[in-house]
């Protein structure tokens, strides 16, 4: 007996490591808002999500969860050797947003990155707040945080209206 | 013999009522909140029926530092075993509840009593919304328990963004442009503007007056034509002749005048239906927002 497992020695390893593996993964359920959602899991396309009952081995992953018309996900998690890991994700979603303004010589910039000095423009913006600057020969001359919580226009003024103060 | 049969059932039925009790998984709850939630207990008795909750406000231990042990799952196996054997239970279901401004953190950790091991966790961050702490508190012992109703994920579902495919908006470009297709001015007024809508029908309406008028007109001079160019056909007088001739003449003239005046009105009726439509969906409603600067106009610093 001893004789034919030193032999197979080979096959008997990888049996062993193959059942000691499968013994030590963890459940894993995926949810995510919205759902249909694919999930990638170590570069590994999962599928769609909800994702119920998948294996995971313990240790660090990452997730990669993504949608057209929401921001993509990057998630990394140290799975402990639990029962089991259940994990919710919830999209935010990308809004389709319109910048216009009547006064000349601004330059707008949005969340310190995108400058622009058009008078109007298309944004794709992910919901939620954002910080917007406006310039003037230089100078910063207004701060101010808009909430994007849908596809909407913004219309920029210097001077708000008599009738609206 | 019948001593024996009711010993029997006796025995059978205690069986089965001992199973079905067996058949609730008992819990033992561990909360810790960092605010008053005076709710929390009542509701997973209310919501779980299919399990048998057991409460502990007096545990001080907190489970949660087990990331900062080499085996986390197992760090905590003989409090957990010992908790079993007090409360005489198969899982201690540890909640604590962090609130910090308008967010709150929930960590779940489920314990089985039998091995004293960790089997669920779930840890949750999210932006505080009406009675979140409650439906959280739902949606994660639901899990564990296997019984999630829908209304717990609705109302978690409310405090995030919505779907762009899923937002209705309540007055559309689109629905203007319809209303103005069917009534000019209707789609203005449907967008909330006070003079356009009036422009247009009174537009609209004038024109499909004339329209009608020159219509009734050219119908008029049509008949007025065939009645003199029978006549005239009729007659051997010669002053009659000439009388009716004129007239046809001149009916056929007017007749001439009036349908092309008809078309060229209905030209400029169907024209403009089609324009007023068309403006309706330009000035139509649609979401926007005005910003104003909020900094004030600054002042050259002459301080020096």
């Amino acid at each position: 007996m001893s004789q034919l497992m030193i032999r197979h020695y080979k096959k008997f390893l990888a049996i062993m490591f193959f059942s000691l593996g499968l013994n030590a993964q963890v459940k894993l359920t995926v949810n995510t808002i919205p759902k249909k959602v694919n999930v990638k899991l170590d570069g590994v396309i999962l599928g769609e999500s909800p994702i119920i009952n998948e294996r995971i081995s313990p240790g660090i992953h990452k997730f990669e969860i993504i949608k057209k018309g929401f921001a993509p996900l990057n998630y990394e998690l140290v799975v402990n050797p639990a029962q089991a890991v259940h994990l919710d994700f919830f999209m935010n979603p990308i809004y389709s947003v319109k910048f216009k303004t009547e006064e000349t010589g601004l330059v707008f910039e949005i969340n310190d990155e995108h400058q622009w000095s058009e008078d109007f423009i298309r944004l794709n913006l992910e919901a939620g707040d954002h910080s917007l600057r406006v310039f003037k020969l230089g100078e910063i001359i207004d701060e101010q945080i808009i909430h994007v919580d849908e596809p909407k226009k913004f219309i920029y003024y210097l001077k708000k209206p008599i009738s609206e103060e | 013999m019948q001593k024996f049969k009711k010993y029997f059932l006796f025995i059978f039925l205690g069986i089965l009522y001992g199973n079905n009790m067996n058949l609730r998984p008992t819990f033992l709850v561990l909360n810790h909140f960092d605010r008053k939630l005076s709710t929390a207990d009542a509701a997973l008795k209310e919501n779980f029926t299919n399990s048998i909750f057991e409460f502990d406000s007096t545990f001080y231990l907190l489970f949660d530092n087990i990331d900062e042990y080499e085996n986390p799952a197992s760090s905590y196996m003989n409090t957990i075993k010992d908790l079993g054997e007090k409360h005489k239970v198969n899982f201690v279901l540890f909640n604590q509840i962090k609130h910090d401004d308008d967010r709150f953190m929930l960590e779940g950790q489920m314990f089985n009593t039998r091995s004293g091991g960790l089997i669920y966790r779930r840890k949750i961050d999210l932006t505080n919304y009406l009675n979140g702490q409650i439906n959280e508190l739902n949606l994660w012992v639901g899990n564990v328990t296997g019984n999630i109703e829908k209304e717990w994920q609705k109302n978690r579902e409310s405090i995030l963004f919505k779907n762009p495919e899923n937002i209705v908006q309540e007055k559309t470009p689109l629905g203007a442009a319809m209303r103005s297709l069917i009534f000019p001015g209707w789609g203005q007024a449907y967008s909330g503007k006070k003079v356009s809508p009036r422009v247009w029908a009174g537009t609209e309406s004038a024109l499909s007056l004339a329209v009608l008028f020159n219509f009734l007109k050219y119908e008029e001079a049509t008949k007025n034509y065939l009645a003199n160019l029978k006549l005239y056909n009729e007659t051997d007088d010669e002053k009659e002749v000439e009388r009716f001739r004129n007239q046809a003449e001149s009916d056929w003239d007017e007749h001439k005048m009036f349908s092309e005046l008809a078309i060229a009105f209905a030209g400029a009726t169907g024209t403009g239906w089609v324009a007023n439509s068309i403006h309706a969906w330009i000035v139509g409603p649609r979401s926007f927002k005005n910003l104003y600067q909020k900094w004030d106009p600054q002042l050259p610093d002459t301080t020096g």
